[in-house]
């Protein structure tokens, strides 16, 4: 479904990703992970081309998503679920106009869009906030809102960007919860960047593991926690084990 | 950055643009119109309506209410129907204006309206501002009346009359002011006054001067009409003035002390350097401090070792002698520093006191004296005639002892023997008186008789004569006089003279004082100007000589109508900074969040980093957008700033654009999570403007603007 090839992005003197290929299938769900700065977050912001890349090679059902024109990006990007470590959610709106916003921009009824964001919140637990506005919500609760935001029209991947970094201990749980009844519920291909080991091992059909830049392993994760070969495997292996 | 655009923003962004221009005009515009109107109708106030009022009055303030009541008098027996209204007071000084009824303002009551006004209590002064009318200034008095014809030859023109050495034309229509002005402008033309001056103390017969260079005018430069019109102008007012000037400053320094100073050897004085002396106050030592009494003197000549100065600080003490005191430098803060000779000092002042006192004195015992004069001339007069008459009796008196003594000497012998010796006796005893008689006095007689009676009383008669004529000068009316000079003789201490005399050359030092001059008036045509002095110079021969070529009058533009275009031009000036300012204010609080939005894309886009950020594209569209702002507001808003043209407004606006675009962040930063997820959501550029940054930027223009659009108002 997604194919990523010799992918390179720097900033400044800084290599953020070093030639990076990557290949995911239809309904997959691959977690990456590696310590901070490897790369984790610009490798999947590349794929919608939040950030441009350098060089190499997005492909998407075959086709080239760098090659896209704007109109075709942006079509792309209705189809791509991202959801941000740090929510970025529109202050200005309520809830359920986070949710249904970019579905009626996008040329949906407003009353279908409506319906649309209330189902995408009833997935991630909240019923009762829908006139709220983000700011009066908990940082997990956000996060969620962010999640149905992303569900809401219905992508055919989903991109997460660490979705649990920024909150509370305690309020990890609730959003892991929420992630792990989306994989078991749905066919939606999934890469999802987590420093979550456990969450990781329950949801993660296949695991990359990157360092400076670079996929240094992969496999399910069954295999890349118990028999790592790379450094950043046997750390994780060894995180795992305590 | 032209993606940001190509889905649809610009026309957002170019109605935002016009808007915002409208907007800016009707700012800058409306701003300056209302200042223009609001300073307009408080000078309508100030200055009446057009043609409403014909002169101001410049009055005293204290006067005001009296002045007030003789113009309303005035009015009511001189111009029933005049308008007589007060405006502002300014520095001590009030203003009316009187208007004439129409059927006063003709030439004659014009040409005579200020003597009207004289006895007005507190006049200043006044201001002629009849309309229409054209003013011409400065005209020259011998071409006053043929310039006042012709002018009153043009049609438009309903007479003229001068004021101060001013023409001003009355005109029928305010319409016909311009085509007058012009052919008021040729009238001038024909025109030209040439002025040969020569510095001041130049001698020079300024009428066989100005004959000769007319006769060489005529010579070299034929033609024209040239005529000598030589004559007393304003210029000089200021040449009398100065030299009463000079006159006085000569006069206080004849009569200030005379101070010399003798210096020490090696001891150097220079003209303008202070030296002290003691004067009547503490002895002066160097190091010290000048005390009350002590004298300052300020040197004005120096030759070798001999110095002349004049006091300018304390009064010596009033003596004839001479003051003979050493002399020490001193600073300008009061201390006394070296000592540089010996001051002599001599109080000019007291010694004509004096002399005045005892001139005084003199005529008041010449008086006296006259009197007693004549009474002394009388008593001779009368003790010559008792001698005299003393004479004549003792003539008489030698006659008769002269007989006596003959008849003695000459008696008959036949007398008898007793008679003999009775008469030998008493013949003898007489004889011998009477001869010691007669010789005595005939010797005393001799010397009366020497006497010259005639001659004595001649002299008598011319003393007394002469005391007549003494007593015929009025002495009394000659000690009034010299009373009156004693009385009037200027109370000023050798201080106030000093700073007299220097106020007096700082003054003079500060002007030009006009010597001599001829002035030449050519007719039928102007002559050029460098021909005309390289004629006269070569002729006339004179190194000193100065040629100016002027008109023989300047329209001035009339005053209100000055006064209007000034504030046309304030407005301009206004309308101007507020465009700038304007353009700023907008481009900051509102603008700005589209160049930081822009930048943001930028950084986060395939857009190569620059190496020279002045070309980052987003900084030359907000020089561009500050460009057009700028120059659109300022140039539909009627703005004019003086040496700034319209290339230079460009510049600024694009400065100023390119500057906002620098900072964009600081004036408006962009929140750059909602716009990522905007992009992410798969929002077009504009649907990211309209939904996310705009309505979360400050409330302007721009967010104003977009609320028709806005599908989410939140």
């Amino acid at each position: 479904m997604l194919e990523i090839k010799d992918m390179r992005k720097t900033y400044g003197k800084t290599t953020a990703l070093a030639g990076v290929n990557l290949n995911v299938k239809q309904g997959e769900t691959v977690v990456i992970m590696g310590p901070s700065g490897c790369g984790k977050s610009t490798l999947i912001r590349c794929i919608n081309r939040l950030t441009e890349p350098d060089s190499g090679e997005v492909l998407v059902q075959g086709r080239s998503v760098l090659q896209l024109s704007d109109e075709e990006l942006m079509a792309f990007r209705r189809k791509v679920g991202f959801v941000f470590q740090q929510f970025h959610l529109i202050g200005r709106l309520t809830v359920l106009e986070n949710v249904m916003f970019h579905l009626v921009l996008a040329g949906a009824d407003r009353t279908w869009a409506k319906e649309q964001a209330a189902a995408a919140l009833a997935k991630v637990g909240l019923h009762d906030v829908h006139a709220r506005k983000p700011e009066e919500l908990s940082g997990g609760q956000q996060q969620r809102v962010a999640i149905a935001r992303a569900l809401a029209a219905g992508p055919e991947l989903m991109l997460w960007d660490e979705p649990t970094a920024s909150l509370d201990p305690i309020l990890v749980g609730e959003v892991l919860e929420v992630m792990e009844d989306l994989v078991r519920s749905t066919n939606t291909t999934m890469i999802i960047v987590t420093h979550e080991v456990s969450f990781a091992l329950r949801v993660a059909h296949r695991i990359v593991l990157m360092d400076q830049g670079q996929i240094v392993e992969e496999g399910p994760p069954e295999v890349i926690f118990k028999a790592p070969v790379s450094e950043i495997g046997l750390k994780y292996k060894k995180l795992l084990a305590s | 950055m032209l993606s940001f655009f190509r889905d649809g923003f610009y026309k957002d962004f170019i109605v935002l643009v016009l808007v915002t221009i409208l907007l800016g005009t009707l700012f800058s515009a409306g701003i300056a119109w209302a200042l223009d109107a609001y300073f307009g109708d408080t000078l309508t106030d100030m200055i009446g309506e057009y043609g409403q009022y014909d002169i101001i009055l410049h009055i005293q303030e204290e006067s005001k209410e009296a002045a007030f009541r003789e113009l309303e008098r005035l009015g009511d027996q001189q111009f029933p129907g005049a308008r007589l209204s007060e405006t502002i007071t300014i520095a001590g000084q009030a203003n009316f204006f009187f208007g004439l009824p129409e059927e006063f303002r003709t030439k004659e009551v014009m040409a005579n309206l200020p003597s009207y006004f004289a006895a007005v209590p507190g006049l200043n002064s006044h201001t002629i501002i009849s309309d229409p009318s054209i003013l011409i200034r400065g005209v020259h008095g011998s071409v006053s009346d043929e310039l006042a014809q012709k002018i009153e030859e043009l049609p438009g023109v309903r007479f003229t009359f001068t004021d101060m050495g001013n023409m001003i034309v009355l005109l029928e229509d305010p319409i016909l002011a311009k085509a007058l002005e012009e052919d008021i402008k040729e009238i001038l033309g024909e025109y030209q006054l040439v002025e040969l001056r020569f510095p001041m103390g130049f001698e020079v017969d300024t009428a066989q001067v100005g004959e000769e260079a007319i006769r060489l005018l005529e010579q070299e430069l034929p033609g024209r009409k040239y005529r000598n019109v030589t004559a007393a102008q304003y210029g000089e007012d200021l040449n009398a003035f100065l030299k009463t000037l000079v006159e006085m400053r000569d006069f206080l320094l004849s009569y200030a002390s005379k101070v010399r100073i003798t210096a020490d050897p090696e001891v150097y004085l220079i003209v303008g350097e202070q030296i002290a002396i003691q004067g009547q106050g503490a002895e002066l030592a160097e190091g010290g401090m000048l005390t009350e009494g002590n004298v300052v003197i300020e040197i004005t000549a120096v030759n070798g070792d001999q110095a002349e100065g004049m006091i300018i600080r304390g009064e010596i003490a009033p003596a004839m002698e001479s003051l003979h005191q050493g002399g020490y430098r001193v600073f300008s803060d009061g201390q006394v520093a070296r000592p540089i000779g010996q001051v002599e000092v001599e109080n000019e002042r007291y010694r004509l006191a004096y002399a005045i006192d005892e001139s005084l004195r003199l005529l008041e015992e010449l008086e006296v004296l006259s009197v007693q004069a004549t009474d002394a001339v009388q008593n001779a007069d009368a003790v010559l005639n008792t001698f005299q008459e003393a004479l004549l009796q003792l003539e008489v008196l030698q006659a008769q002892m002269r007989q006596l003594n003959q008849g003695i000497s000459g008696k008959d012998s036949t007398s008898s023997s007793e008679q003999l010796l009775v008469s030998l006796l008493i013949n003898g005893l007489f004889q011998s008186l009477a001869q010691a008689a007669v010789q005595a006095g005939e010797d005393n007689l001799d010397s009366l008789e020497n006497l010259d009676i005639a001659a004595m009383r001649a002299s008598l008669d011319q003393i007394s004569d002469q005391v007549a004529n003494v007593q015929d000068i009025d002495v009394q009316a000659i000690i009034n006089q010299i009373e009156y000079v004693r009385e009037t003789l200027p109370m000023l201490g050798d201080e106030d003279i000093g700073r007299s005399i220097r106020l007096i050359n700082t003054y003079i030092a500060g002007q030009v004082i006009p010597g001599e001059r001829i002035q030449i008036m050519v007719e039928n045509g102007q002559v050029d100007e460098g021909q005309v002095e390289t004629v006269l110079r070569r002729s006339l021969d004179n190194p000193y000589l100065n040629i100016y070529s002027t008109s023989v009058g300047v329209i001035n533009p009339d005053a209100r109508s000055e006064i209007f275009r000034l504030l046309t031009e304030v407005r301009a000036i206004i309308a101007g900074l507020l465009a700038i300012v304007f353009t700023g204010a907008i481009l900051m609080l509102d603008h700005a969040v589209v160049f930081s939005t822009l930048k943001y894309l930028r950084r986060a886009g395939r857009a190569k980093r620059l190496r020279w950020q002045v070309l980052n594209p987003v900084l030359l569209f907000g020089g561009l957008l500050g460009a057009v702002i700028l120059t659109s507001v300022y140039r539909l808003s009627g703005a004019e700033i003086p040496y700034l043209s319209l290339g230079s407004i460009v510049l600024i606006g694009g400065l100023v654009g390119w500057v906002v675009a620098r900072f964009a962040e600081r004036f408006s930063p962009v929140n750059i999570k909602e716009v990522t997820a905007g992009q992410a959501l798969g929002l077009s550029n504009v649907q990211i403007m309209r939904e996310i940054v705009i309505p979360s930027s400050r409330p302007g223009l721009m967010n104003l603007l977009n609320r028709w659009k806005q599908q989410f108002r939140g």
